[in-house]
């Protein structure tokens, strides 16, 4: 068996025989199942568009899995240093890239869990309109993007702070920061800050793709480059960044200093 | 006595002559709802009510101030315009004689039913407001494309997910006994 595959297993069965994992799956049922039963039936929500439905059922599954995957990657590499486990793991024919791809596996995992949850849903809300497979399709790209950029950057910081308290924190304002932002409507987008802060933030991306893809009818990739692109070049960042902090750690060591 | 009978004569419409131009300012503005027929849809639409208010009186008319007046003709209840539109009253400061001026809200239909609108009008210094012919409109309700099969997955699958939990718990537990 490859070696990232036993981190990357040891990391699923320790997130499936916990409640931790499912809890987690289970509360974001409950936030589609409420949305997806509000968006259908309230008398003021059911008013909106079926396009608008679905982008924003798109937007809060997206954003509902980062904050389940920010947080549970945050974990991942910090407790390794927090639980003293790093040591053991370093000391076994276990090369650092195998020992951090089996993590990236592990958080994207969880992302592929959340999608499957997420796709009744989605067909549910969709099902009568053309968009049903733009629409699953889409989510899964751009989310797939998204996780694994965030992932990457959690990774990397973990390697700088070892200590969960301060990745969660820096990686949760990250997250709020760039959220922000993106919500705003296209009227306060207006000046040039604005926009250029719009181009290169990773979630006003996909929100402009799903709103391209869902309301403007611009199914096509080559439609949807503009917002692709930016979320390729986000993660070869983090790619980068991750490449940059993982060498540090290596020359650097378990023990700092 | 013939000039006591004069002078009361005069003094007398001189007293109600303001009254009376004002009654007369009141009754030469018109009042027009042009949209009539584009009126009706569906619940969720967004539909422009356009109108307009004519001065056909010699003399402006000013500090007028136009609103819309729905009336729901099922519960025979009037309707707080709050959801229904941003635009609450439109003011006009002069309306010269003779003189049209548009009239334009953009309404949101928000709920299904039949419904009178009306456009009002109230001049400064007039008692009486004035108001348009009545408008009649339907509103149909909105259709989801399957509100009645989201329930089954809204319950069902938090259920699935707590049976998944207890059966891994289960097969963890065996594995271990």
């Amino acid at each position: 068996m490859t070696k990232f595959k036993y981190i990357w297993l040891k990391d699923l069965r320790a997130e499936l025989y916990t409640w931790k994992s499912l809890a987690w799956l289970l509360v974001t049922s409950l936030i589609f199942s409420v949305t997806a039963y509000l968006l259908l039936t309230d008398r003021e929500l059911s008013l909106l568009d079926h396009t608008e439905m679905l982008w924003l059922f798109g937007k809060i599954i997206i954003g509902s899995a980062l904050l389940v995957v920010v947080i549970d990657a945050a974990s991942l590499i910090t407790s390794e240093f927090e639980n003293e486990t790093i040591e053991d793991l370093i000391l076994t024919p276990l090369s650092v890239k195998d020992f951090v791809f089996g993590k990236l596996l592990a958080a994207l995992t969880l992302w592929v869990l959340v999608y499957v949850v997420a796709v009744p849903y989605m067909v549910v809300t969709s099902s009568g309109t053309k968009l049903m497979g733009v629409f699953l399709g889409y989510t899964a790209l751009l989310g797939t993007l998204a996780v694994l950029g965030f992932t990457m950057f959690i990774f990397a910081i973990s390697f700088l702070y070892r200590s969960l308290k301060n990745t969660l924190t820096t990686s949760l304002t990250l997250l709020l920061a760039l959220s922000i932002p993106a919500l705003f409507s296209t009227t306060l987008k207006n000046n040039a800050l604005a926009r250029i802060l719009g181009i290169i933030n990773p979630l006003d991306n996909i929100f402009s793709s799903l709103d391209n893809v869902l309301v403007d009818y611009k199914v096509s990739i080559t439609q949807n480059l503009t917002f692709i692109m930016p979320l390729v070049l986000f993660c070869i960042v983090m790619f980068v960044i991750l490449i940059f902090s993982t060498k540090l750690f290596t020359r650097k060591g378990i023990i700092k200093g | 006595m013939k000039q006591t009978i004069l002078t009361l004569i005069l003094g007398f419409t001189l007293f109600t002559y303001p009254f009376y131009a004002r009654a007369e300012n009141a009754s030469s503005i018109e009042l027009h709802i042009l949209s009539a027929r584009t009126l009706s849809g569906t619940a969720g639409d967004y539909v422009t009510v356009q109108g307009e208010i004519t001065n056909s009186n010699s003399q402006a008319v000013n500090n007028i101030t136009t609103y819309l007046s729905l009336v729901n003709a099922d519960t025979k209840m009037p309707v707080d315009l709050e959801d229904w539109s941003a635009e609450r009253g439109l003011f006009i400061e002069t309306i010269d004689a003779k003189e049209t001026f548009p009239l334009m809200w953009k309404i949101h239909f928000v709920q299904s039913g039949s419904y009178t609108l009306t456009i009002v009008a109230n001049i400064e210094g007039n008692d009486m407001p004035i108001a348009s012919k009545l408008v009649y409109f339907k509103v149909s309700p909105k259709k989801n494309l399957n509100p009645g099969h989201v329930l089954p997955v809204a319950l069902g699958e938090p259920i699935l997910i707590i049976f998944a939990f207890l059966a891994l718990r289960y097969r963890k537990d065996k594995k271990y006994r």
